[in-house]
């Protein structure tokens, strides 16, 4: 019995993730129809995101080492951000305007569909930008050093922090299903996230520390993965895989509780 | 001429029922100010008292108010409604309209930032002198002045971001384009004065928009000279006459190419 439990799971589960796939690889194509957009899109983020080096190349010629770290140490932390920030506008995109389905009504669509509601949500969009920051993030990599231990725990982080930063942002949107002003505190939740990570973690001292490995988690999905990267620590790793699983849950716990309290708008709308 | 004052008054009106919105802006701007106000505590940390001839007072002042200025000007109708109206041909709508869509685009703008921007600049100051002090050597005889060099660069910047988003007409989405402007304006002209480059970079930058629209307002707030306002304003003037002639002709060139279907 618990046999055959665990295959319908397993089976489950890997329908859930081909879905992801699937939804991915359609979003991607279909934002391809423009192909001048599409490529300025991904070419452009990769020198927007370039931009930063010349402020820290700025501050490092006043001082050798910031907040512990050299420059080669920071485009690491800046690694990291970027993939972090790229696996998740690449696969959860849709997670960004959860305040607008809620507020809106316009969730309807998802919730006749045989999968997982949640998952069918925040997987409905892609942000081709995002590819572009995929690219910088590993020529950061690069930069900083790559080896197969540098390249497979930076991919894992990157998986981990995007599932952090996804959980935060739904926490945050599926807000909205109890306050109507939700949408503002989301975005700026996300952005507090965001900004926050392309700084050495450092630089920050008492209780702003303890927010940002609690609940702003910012120390957990970028601060504590470099520290691991530069120096290999198991109870930093272990630690990340479960704040990780248990944010996730919190996130789909959050996410449902609120869905019993949604009405809809009546909303007639194609959805692509 | 009065229906332009009208649409500003009006969408100021619309604006005041957003007051929480504005409220809310001042998270982030609080967020990125506390980031900085560390970051530069710890880079005067090492006993060096000035970097680039500016103190840690200085510095933070020069941060705090090209914030403000960076902040309290941004307007999302600016950069993502023309590529929206563009996109789906929405244009088409306000080009038969009595009034010109580039002067109707830069009141609504005026109109939607006036409220936001005074509410930073109250909040800035506050900031300002609670944290590091009033800025030695500032004299309210001098702000009429910087009023001036403010309101240019804030009319440049606006231009700017037209000009930018007209490109619409050509290659659908101008995002990406905004993406750089904003971080040139930031990363150079925001985070930490020109002054801080090496000097064969310095003249360089003097002819780039930062100079007008963040650098040069923000330096005469820090360190008032009538000379340096007689600079700032010549080359604000010029700016504001080459980037509006430009947005005019593309934006005329734009609409004739435009082909809108149906509606």
């Amino acid at each position: 019995m618990k046999g055959v439990l665990k295959n319908q799971m397993l089976t489950a589960v890997k329908n859930q993730i081909k879905v992801i796939v699937l939804s991915l690889k359609y979003n991607i194509m279909r934002q391809m129809i423009n192909k001048v957009t599409f490529l300025s899109n991904i070419i452009f983020m990769i020198l927007n995101d370039a931009s930063f080096i010349v402020q820290w190349a700025v501050l490092f010629s006043i001082r050798d080492v910031i907040g512990g770290y050299t420059l080669k140490e920071v485009l690491l932390i800046w690694g990291i951000a970027a993939n972090t920030f790229a696996i998740s506008h690449l696969l959860f995109y849709k997670t960004y305007e959860m305040p607008d389905l809620i507020i809106n009504g316009k969730l309807d669509s998802f919730l006749v569909q045989p999968k997982n509601v949640f998952l069918s949500v925040i997987t409905s969009d892609t942000s081709i930008s995002a590819i572009g920051d995929l690219i910088y993030a590993y020529i950061c990599l690069i930069i900083y050093g790559f080896s197969i231990k540098n390249f497979i725990l930076f991919t894992l982080f990157s998986i981990t922090g995007a599932i952090i930063l996804t959980s935060v942002v739904s926490i945050a949107g599926s807000l909205c299903f109890w306050i109507t002003k939700g949408d503002i505190l989301a975005d700026s939740l996300t952005n507090i996230m965001i900004n926050f990570a392309t700084y050495p973690g450092t630089i920050f001292k008492g209780v702003v520390k303890i927010i940002l490995y609690t609940i702003i988690p910012v120390g957990i999905a970028n601060y504590m993965p470099v520290d691991v990267i530069i120096n290999f620590n198991a109870i930093k790793f272990l630690y990340i895989i479960a704040f990780t699983i248990f944010i996730t849950a919190l996130a789909f716990v959050i996410f449902y509780k609120g869905l019993k309290r949604y009405s809809s708008a009546n909303l007639m709308g194609a959805k692509l | 001429m009065r229906k332009y004052l009208y649409i500003y008054k009006s969408t100021l009106i619309e604006n005041l029922s957003y007051i929480p919105n504005i409220l809310f802006g001042f998270i982030n701007f609080g967020v990125m100010m506390f980031i900085f106000l560390n970051l530069w505590q710890y880079m005067y940390s090492d006993g060096g008292q000035v970097i680039s001839g500016y103190t840690i007072e200085e510095m933070i002042w020069y941060v705090l108010i090209a914030e403000i200025l960076w902040f309290g000007t941004r307007n999302k109708n600016l950069t993502r409604q023309i590529s929206q109206d563009i996109k789906s041909g929405n244009i088409a709508y306000n080009i038969n309209k009595p009034y010109n869509y580039i002067f109707y685009i830069i009141c609504k703008h005026l109109g939607d930032i006036t409220i936001k921007f005074i509410a930073f600049i109250i909040v800035g100051a506050a900031i300002g002198n609670l944290f590091v002090g009033p800025i030695k050597g500032f004299s309210l005889t001098n702000l009429p002045f910087i009023a001036i060099t403010i309101l240019l660069g804030v009319l440049i910047n606006s231009i700017l971001r037209i000009l930018i988003s007209i490109i619409s007409f050509w290659i659908e989405d101008s995002t990406p384009f905004h993406w750089l402007y904003d971080k040139l304006i930031l990363v150079i002209g925001t985070i930490f004065p020109i002054d801080i480059f090496p000097e064969f970079i310095r003249p360089i930058l003097q002819f780039t928009p930062i100079f007008v629209v963040t650098y040069g307002p923000t330096k005469l707030i820090i360190d008032f000279s009538m000379q340096r306002f007689i600079e700032v304003v010549i080359a604000q003037i010029i700016y504001l006459i080459i980037s509006f002639s430009l947005t005019i002709i593309l934006y005329e060139r734009g609409v004739k190419k435009s082909n809108v279907n149906g509606g």
